[in-house]
């Protein structure tokens, strides 16, 4: 069983790592082909095209693509992503500066998702109410379909402007070096309310579905009748039998989820003037710099590959026969 | 822990947060905060390449001289700055710099007229690429663009110096001029390692505001630097420029006081802000024009007149043919200006005030297009001539509402005298790719106008000198013109010479020059002294106070 796990690990390492190669590989084809020149911002009516022509020497973009890829896939495997036309400086030394923040923002994002998703399936569970429960699930869903950019600004609207309960924007306030260290963090906290909630709240409701959904079906299997005929307590049972059974669909659903908050980080980030990765990504898309663009898609998808191999590895630890599932 | 308990700690916690973030608003009032669109990349001078960049680096680094607008006569007007005064050698072919001896770095050491002419050096090193890099013709140059310092340059003490010109050249102040970097911090940075020094994020600067933080994509607070010698005493304490990428965002805070200032607002929303007590608006028309491009020479081969747009005829028939004053006044709410050729009615001495843009004629188009053999003889609403049907396609970047606004104006005016036009909507950055290649035959773009005036690379016929030229325009005497103006003649000649060459223009409407956009920057009533001109809006931002 264990040659299997530490097998089942090496396979799902080396594929990840074709499937992030061939993921940058097609970018890198797809980017060069589409039409734009990242040296068109330095040709200017003052500048003349001199410039131009020699940063685009300067960063290899007068040779044939070909030879751009090669020489783009012999830098990757000594760890070099190259360096970005706008920044001039190593890809990932760029992306790191945004990256953390994205990283931050987006963990708590989908950790508050899966606390509140759960207390929410319970709380509902636990009121055997039909009515409440039809109107969460009604609500959730509208907030599912909400778009993030306008639940974002709609949120704006309401607490910012017309209640001025938090501000419109950033990361933290102008005087922030001067606060004490508590007041630093309430700062930083009553900044990422709102955009926290845009970011999570799709996810609640998308969460909240399937759990409610797996803690139903977990409630009708005979097992929980028996034990509520031995007589065990209800919370006991809520919480060794039916939550352990009832959480690992989620975990399927996690992994794929912390992708799509990658995304939404994207939106809400820009909405909300914050300094992440998903700014950094469209800045370098619009500018054509070609190796950041590469540098951010790469992480993007490093990251995600990465949380649904950890959630093959809970799901793994949860149930041994899932091994072979996952191999193939 | 029960639900009721968890609740209520969630709502005296969200309570405390609300209580201790507000009771923070009044730290610092001494602060000028402008909302900008994009964060900076570097704080250098020689690679500020963006407007927010260059904006900043202006602020940190004065240049040998001040330039402030002259709105009478619609130029520049030169004032001492780093250099006291200056000048002319009899012969025109040195000018002699007498530099202030007060002027100090932010970190202590003093600027002399070594650093100026490192400075030099440093911008027009080909190794460097910086911004300014390829403009430095005018003076002795080696054949890699790099200016050859010993003939340029004579230093006669720390505080004055030469600059030689060669005998060929008419040199202009105002473009020869560069921003002043310290050469003590830069000298011994390997000059193609430049760009990403870490000097670069952490500025030594001699301007009136230095250099305090910059949280990326968040802030770059500039502090009032009281040793410079810009300095003065009621200048505001700190320079704020809030990144914002959202419009709306900006606006809303601008609303609200988090934010003092904000350029180019929309117009819809100038009419609401404008009604705010705390707010007011200025309208800076005249940097830049929209207009339809119209290729002039076919595709394919240069030497032939574009099949659709190959005469002058055609180009007035169309500018006559789109009621351009609609959109202004629909979509601009009239806060624009019809425009009728490239040169700006702000540079009031040159501007041609006889060229007056076609009127919206739509008879008138027709007669033209007929003139030209353009007629509907199978009567199916499209003109023919021969077998070629007056339909094209016409470009133009998504992003811009105003455009996408006037492209369906342009298309139904162009139907109605019987031409059939396709609106393509496309990247911006595909759609500049696709202008420097010419390879448009129709598009809608709009053009920065630079101070001090200049039309060589807009409208030159040879495309290596006119790489602006997408519409492939060639007049000899327009051409001529354009070298004239590069030779030494007088201040009147020159803009007698500007005025006829406008004349030219409209004459052969190579393009349709639609209006001159506004620039709308909306401020707090709150800052004084503002004094906002075409020539910038951030320019002498250290003169600026706050009630």
């Amino acid at each position: 069983m264990k040659s299997d796990i530490v097998k089942t690990l090496f396979t799902r390492f080396f594929s990840s790592l074709l499937t992030i190669f061939l993921l940058v590989s097609f970018l890198f084809i797809i980017i060069r082909l589409s039409p734009g020149d990242p040296t068109d911002k330095y040709i200017s009516a003052k500048l003349g095209s001199e410039l131009s022509e020699k940063i685009a020497e300067k960063f290899s973009l007068t040779q044939p693509v070909t030879d751009q890829y090669f020489s783009f896939v012999e830098n990757v495997f000594k760890g070099d992503m190259g360096v970005s036309y706008n920044y001039r400086l190593p890809v990932f030394e760029v992306i790191w500066e945004y990256f953390s923040f994205t990283l931050v923002f987006a963990s708590i994002s989908f950790i508050l998702q899966i606390i509140l998703s759960i207390w929410l399936a319970l709380w509902i569970i636990k009121k055997r109410n039909k009515w409440l429960d039809n109107f969460v699930a009604n609500t959730l869903l509208f907030i599912y379909s909400v778009p993030a950019f306008v639940l974002g600004v709609v949120l704006i609207y309401v607490f910012s402007v017309n209640l001025n309960l938090f501000p419109i924007s950033g990361l933290k306030s102008l005087d922030y070096d001067y606060l004490p260290f508590f007041s630093q963090i309430l700062d930083k906290i009553h900044h990422l309310i709102l955009p926290l909630i845009t970011l999570t709240a799709a996810g609640v409701a998308l969460f909240y579905k399937y759990v409610k959904e797996s803690i139903d079906e977990v409630i009708q299997n005979t097992f929980i009748v028996n034990l509520r005929a031995s007589g065990v307590n209800e919370k006991t049972i809520l919480k060794k039998h039916v939550i352990p059974n009832a959480i690992r669909p989620l975990i399927s659903v996690a992994g794929i989820e912390l992708g799509i908050i990658l995304g939404g980080t994207l939106i809400t980030e820009v909405i909300f003037s914050l300094p992440g990765m998903g700014r950094l990504a469209i800045d370098s898309i619009l500018s054509r710099d070609y190796p950041l663009v590469i540098g951010c898609v790469f992480t993007a998808g490093a990251v995600m590959i990465l949380a649904n191999f950890f959630a093959d590895i809970i799901k793994l630890k949860l149930d041994k026969r899932l091994v072979k599932g996952i191999l193939n | 822990m029960n639900i009721k308990t968890i609740n209520l700690l969630l709502i005296s916690f969200l309570l405390l947060l609300i209580i201790a973030c507000d009771s923070k608003q009044s730290a610092s009032d001494n602060r000028i905060i402008i909302g900008i669109s994009a964060d900076v990349q570097t704080f250098n001078s020689l690679y500020a390449f963006s407007y927010e960049e260059s904006a900043i680096a202006e602020i940190l680094y004065p240049g040998l001289l001040d330039f402030r607008w002259n709105d009478e006569k619609g130029e520049l007007d030169l004032y001492p700055m780093i250099a006291k005064s200056w000048q002319w050698a009899e012969d025109s072919l040195s000018i002699r710099f007498f530099l202030r001896d007060d002027i100090l770095w932010s970190d202590g050491k003093k600027l002399t007229a070594s650093d100026v002419v490192f400075s030099y050096d440093v911008f027009s090193d080909p190794e460097v690429e910086s911004r300014l890099y390829g403009t430095f013709n005018q003076l002795f140059t080696e054949s890699d663009g790099h200016i050859d310092i010993e003939k340029t340059f004579n230093v006669i003490s720390p505080y004055e110096f030469e600059i030689h010109i060669p005998e060929s050249s008419v040199p202009d102040l105002v473009k020869i001029v560069v921003p002043v970097i310290p050469e003590h911090i830069f000298k011994n940075i390997s000059r193609d390692q430049l760009a990403n020094h870490e000097s670069n994020f952490n500025p030594v600067s001699s301007g009136a505001f230095k250099f305090k933080k910059w949280d990326k994509n968040q802030t770059i607070i500039l502090e009032a630097d009281s040793s410079s010698f810009l300095f003065l005493p009621d200048q505001v304490a700190e320079l704020v420029f809030k990144i914002v990428p959202d419009y709306t965002s900006r606006i809303l805070q601008l609303k609200k006081g988090d934010i003092d200032l904000v350029e180019l607002v929309k117009v819809e929303d100038m009419v609401e802000l404008k009604s705010e007590k705390s707010l007011a608006a200025v309208n800076l028309i005249g940097r830049e024009y929209d207009y339809i491009g119209w290729n002039n020479i076919n595709t394919d081969e240069a030497s032939k007149p574009n099949k659709l747009f190959g005469s002058s005829n055609v180009h007035k028939a169309l500018s006559m043919a789109i009621n351009r004053k609609e959109i202004l006044n629909e979509y601009l709410l009239g806060q624009g200006e019809l425009a009728a050729s490239s040169v700006s009615p702000i540079f009031k001495s040159a501007f041609n005030d006889k060229v007056t843009p076609y009127e919206f004629n739509p008879d008138e188009a027709k007669k033209l297009l007929s003139h030209e053999g353009w007629k509907d003889r199978d009567k199916n609403g499209i003109l023919e001539k021969g077998n070629e049907e007056f339909k094209f396609k016409m470009y133009y970047p998504v992003g811009n509402p105003l455009r996408e606004y006037a492209a369906v104006v342009v298309k139904n005016n162009l139907k109605a005298v019987g031409i059939e036009v396709t609106l393509e909507k496309i990247e911006q950055g595909a759609f500049i790719n696709n202008l420097y290649e010419r390879k448009f035959d129709s598009w809608m773009a709009g053009f920065g106008v630079p101070i001090p005036l200049d039309l060589k690379p807009y409208w030159y016929s040879d495309p290596n000198v006119g790489f602006l030229n997408f519409s492939g325009y060639k007049s000899d005497e327009a051409d001529a013109i354009l070298n004239q103006l590069e030779t030494k003649i007088s201040y009147d000649k020159k803009n007698e010479l500007i005025k006829r060459f406008q004349e030219i223009i409209h004459q052969d409407e190579p393009v349709t020059f639609l209006y001159w956009t506004p620039n709308i920057i909306i401020y707090n009533k709150r800052i004084k002294n503002l004094n906002i001109t075409p020539y910038g809006v951030l320019v002498h931002c250290w003169e600026w106070t706050l009630n």
